[in-house]
């Protein structure tokens, strides 16, 4: 295999590659970033889901669906998609059983949960319930700082860090499943920086970087999907030897 | 006989301490009356001795046990060595020659005793046919023997003739009361021979791996030291030197490398001395199924979907799959907003992968992937060719597969199972949307890919239970002689039968896969969150990849054998299944015949099919010692349907300990009660010998203090102690 990575390295000629333009198979072929919905809790940046639906398929070969839907935790068509967002800027009621468990079972069959703090705060009262709904719904899996060297930062874009609508906290967090992120817990409202209007103005200020931080936000969502459908497929031996090299020897 | 126990708890400590107790209140009683008259203190101390034994044979409750014997007078039967240790010889005569010259000596009293013969099993012969019987059996399993004549209730005794070899962790027989007498053959256990006394090799070896065979070399006589060769192909791979001590044995391990997929022979040597006994076992044999130590996938996805990403985890998390896996992340369509600098992709190894390296593959998977953006043109020929070859194909739909792939016209049509659409065909056409639940073909149900439980309506409710499936890829059809085992319920293909789904054929040497969907992936996760089992995605893609891996237990028809080694002449015990290529039992009359290393076929046994294409033989190995191969065919047809390799060796197991063993049938015939014989003596008649078997009936227990007469005896005694103290002035 390290003969296979070291000609992989090598080889340079990506050239002009163009993808076939057909219909879907049907709608579960694409890519849903579904939404949760939560009694009470109102989605706080709404277009967030489709905009950053929409950069997915404009930036990469993922065929998202743009007009994204939403489900409770409890609604049988959760297994339809593997992919959750569950953004939020208050507390929220305790969820009812069947609704932890949906959740539970989701995230065991090999679901991904994002999980997107719209305060950007470090303390927040939607924080706080979403923390008690993950610790009834995975009791023996905490949530850890995701490390810089993570498949997350380097899914697609190379990112050093997280940033949101604010730049946060310096690390995501996560729950592990196995060697796969089966929760990530961002607290850097990442849908305020995706957001916009039907006229394609950004509906909320990024703080304090500008567009420059607002572009590595939206880097982050597209890595965060597509680390959610490939996983650590960037850690194979064809491609680790050369990210690295790029990386001037980073890991 | 009688044995002696106690029925109490504790067993014998209980009785010691209860002893030593029921003592002390003996010498308490006797020290107390001292002061008493003479004719009153002996009464009171008799009183309390004859007290204190019957209340402590109450107390441990002594048990008497004694086994009845009935005794039968019944048939003797002679017991045979049939096996090749019977060949050695000694002095000019072989033990079987021996053996014969004391049976021809009661011939004449044939009517006292019936005739059996063992080896690997036990097979009653006629006196007359002595003469044609020949020792050729590869084991000697005595004790099996001697057990299964133990078993006729009406046997009374039996009279082995034999040299008393045997397995050596044969140990000693449940004779249930047999008598044994013994003619042992062969002389005593000194003699002079080199042999290769035990050889444990790994059976299967991986590619380019380290394999090991464990080899001990025995010397009777002299000792010294001993060349040992590892042979493959008349090369010797390996040499070691033993130092044998006088009648030891030593061991040496050699580990090799084999850089050849298949079966391959390898044979263990060491040098034949002029004064060996048995030159046979200075050789031994063994065969090595080389294989990958892993199985090698290469999976190519047009783009990350859910389909993608539920089968490369599967893949990846299977520890004998080595996966190699690349996913078109974008293309130049894309507007990634980054320099490449900024981007965590590489370019698309095309000529590596399918140029350097595509051979070393097993399987090669396209998941919804479309050739044409990459250059990749060149390398079509070179994946047909490749799966001509013997490599595996799958493709996995979506609407980058198949025709919307642009497949048609090129060499990767050629191979697969399905006819594409011809070039031009609109892509809605080439499509069909819409949930739809597939339908296994009835007649290929038993197919290992989509046979998901034995029983058939157990498969079929758990297809029932799977999740549906979203769009397919509509071909032109089915290719001839490919097998449709999915099928679309409502749409039909472009020629108009119902779409294929699932359909599997043959290449040249290789296997194809066509699987026109990509929602596999909700056989898994979504049939878990409607049904509670994920298990339906696993299972398929599980079989899917060992299925065009060729792993031998999905084959539709396989044969095996006992063992991998046998003597000349060895019983070989033939099992398999043979099935049809709709992996339905093979009809008609069928056989298994055994073909030595030049094709010549040496044995020929009818079988038959059971439950499921089982089949059972048996048959024999060839003379010649070399690589031979046991094949089953139907009558009137060449083609094998299935084959499998064995070796013959010279010496093997049965020569492997040549010194003959009159110690162990002394022995059974002494604990027996029976009669040990030698060949050279004055043999008296058949009718004369003791064929009376004595037969254990069952025990008798004796409890004689467990009744109610002793413990109202003890009381008794009790009371009239206590009576006689009180009368005579002690409390």
């Amino acid at each position: 295999m390290l003969l296979f990575a070291t000609a992989a390295s090598a080889i340079l000629c990506a050239g002009t590659v163009w993808s076939s333009s057909a219909a879907a198979l049907g709608e579960s072929s694409r890519v849903e970033i579904r939404g949760v919905a939560i009694d009470g809790l109102d989605e706080p940046r709404e277009t967030a889901r489709r905009r950053l639906a929409w950069e997915v398929r404009k930036r990469t070969s993922i065929e998202t669906r743009l007009r994204p839907r939403r489900a409770r935790l409890d609604d049988p068509t959760l297994f339809e998609t593997p992919m959750l967002y569950l953004a939020g800027d208050e507390a929220f009621e305790p969820l009812s059983e069947a609704e932890v468990v949906g959740l539970r079972r989701f995230l065991e069959l090999g679901g991904f949960l994002l999980v997107d703090d719209a305060t950007g705060g470090s303390s927040s009262g939607f924080d706080g319930s979403v923390r008690r709904l993950l610790q009834r719904a995975l009791p023996r899996d905490p949530l850890r700082p995701v490390p810089s060297d993570h498949t997350v930062y380097r899914s697609f874009y190379l990112l050093d860090r997280p940033v949101g609508r604010v730049r946060g906290p310096g690390s995501l967090e996560a729950i592990a499943r196995g060697d796969r992120l089966a929760v990530v817990l961002s607290r850097h409202d990442l849908g305020g920086a995706w957001a916009r209007d039907d006229l394609g103005t950004f509906t909320h200020p990024v703080v304090p970087g500008g567009d420059g931080q607002r572009e590595r936000a939206m880097r982050l969502g597209v890595n965060l999907v597509m680390y959610a459908l490939c996983l650590d497929y960037k850690d194979d031996q064809v491609h680790a030897p050369y990210l690295m090299r790029r990386r001037g020897g980073r890991p | 006989m009688q044995a002696l126990s106690f029925a109490v708890p504790g067993g014998l400590a209980t009785v010691v301490v209860l002893a030593l107790a029921f003592t002390a209140i003996v010498a308490w009683g006797i020290r107390e009356t001292r002061s008493l008259p003479a004719p009153r203190r002996r009464a009171l101390r008799a009183l309390r001795v004859v007290t204190a034994l019957l209340a402590f044979a109450c107390a441990v409750q002594p048990r008497f046990v004694h086994e009845t014997i009935q005794e039968i007078e019944g048939r003797l039967v002679v017991l045979l060595d049939g096996s090749r240790s019977m060949t050695i010889r000694r002095g000019g005569e072989s033990r079987w020659e021996e053996a014969m010259a004391a049976l021809e000596g009661w011939r004449g009293d044939a009517d006292a005793a019936e005739l059996v013969r063992f080896g690997s099993a036990t097979t009653p012969i006629g006196w007359d046919q002595l003469g044609d019987q020949e020792p050729r059996d590869d084991e000697s399993r005595l004790r099996a023997a001697l057990e299964e004549l133990a078993s006729q209730d009406d046997l009374g005794a039996v009279l082995i003739v034999g040299d008393g070899t045997g397995p050596s962790d044969e140990g000693d027989p449940e004779l249930d009361g047999l008598k044994v007498h013994a003619l042992p053959v062969g002389g005593e256990r000194a003699m002079r021979d080199d042999a290769i006394a035990e050889l444990q090799a790994d059976p299967v070896a991986f590619l380019r791996g380290e394999a090991r065979v464990r080899v001990v070399v025995r010397s009777l006589g002299e000792g010294g030291t001993i060349p040992v060769s590892l042979v493959r192909e008349g090369s010797v791979v390996k040499e070691a030197m033993v130092d044998v001590a006088e009648d030891g044995e030593a061991e040496v391990t050699f580990s090799f490398t084999p850089r050849r997929l298949g079966r391959a022979i390898y044979h263990v040597r060491i040098p034949r001395a002029e004064d060996d006994a048995v030159p046979e076992n200075n050789e031994r044999s063994f065969l090595v199924r080389v294989t990958r130590d892993r199985l090698r996938v290469l999976l190519v996805a047009g783009h990350p979907t859910w389909d993608v990403r539920f089968l490369r985890s599967f893949l990846e998390a299977d520890p004998s799959i080595d996966l190699i896996s690349f996913f078109i992340l974008r293309t130049t369509s894309d507007l990634t907003m980054a320099s490449p600098d900024e981007l965590a992709l590489i370019p698309f190894p095309t000529d590596e992968l399918f140029r350097e390296h595509l051979g070393s593959f097993d399987v090669l998977l396209f998941q919804d992937f479309d050739f044409g953006p990459y250059q990749m043109a060149s390398y079509l020929p070179r994946i047909r060719d490749y799966v001509r070859r013997g490599g595996s194909f799958a493709m996995v739909g979506g609407e980058r597969s198949f025709g919307p792939g642009g497949y048609a016209g090129t060499p990767i049509a050629e191979i697969l199972p399905v006819t594409l659409p011809p070039v031009g065909t609109p892509s809605e056409r080439q499509l069909a949307l819409g949930a739809f639940q597939p339908v296994v073909e009835p007649e290929l149900a038993n197919h290992p890919l989509v046979a998901l439980s034995p029983d058939p309506s157990a498969s079929a409710a758990h297809w029932a239970r799977l999740a549906p499936l979203e769009g397919a890829n509509r071909v032109e059809g089915a290719k001839e002689g490919t097998q449709i085992l999915l099928s679309h319920p409502r749409v039909r293909d472009l020629s108009g039968a119902p779409l294929p789904v699932l359909t599997v054929g043959e290449s040249g040497e290789g296997r194809v896969l066509a699987l026109g969907v990509d929602s596999s992936w909700r056989w898994g996760m979504t049939s878990a969150g409607a049904s509670g089992d994920a298990s339906g995605h696993e299972r398929f893609w599980d079989r899917t990849l060992r299925w065009l891996a060729r792993d031998p237990a999905l084959d539709p028809a396989r044969i095996t054998t006992d063992r991998e080694r046998y003597g000349p002449g060895g019983r070989i015990e033939v099992g398999g299944w043979l099935r049809n290529d709709a992996y339905q039992p093979v009809e008609g009359e069928l056989r298994v015949e055994v073909e030595s290393a030049t094709g010549e076929v040496v044995g020929r046994v009818p079988v038959e099919v059971g439950r499921g294409g089982a089949i059972e033989a048996t048959a024999r190995a060839p003379l010649e010692p070399g690589a031979h191969r046991v094949v089953a065919r139907r009558e009137g047809d060449d083609e094998p349907l299935a084959t499998e390799p064995f070796v013959v060796e010279a010496g093997g197991d049965e020569l492997a300990e040549p010194r003959p063993d009159p110690e162990r049938l002394s022995r059974w015939a002494e604990e027996s009660g029976g009669q040990v014989f030698a060949s050279g003596d004055r043999l008296p008649p058949l009718e004369s010998l003791d064929a009376t078997r004595r037969r254990s009936t069952g025990t008798v227990e004796v409890r004689p203090f467990s009744g109610w007469v002793a413990l109202v005896l003890t009381l008794g005694l009790i009371a009239l102690e206590l009576f006689a103290r009180r009368r005579w002035g002690l409390r």
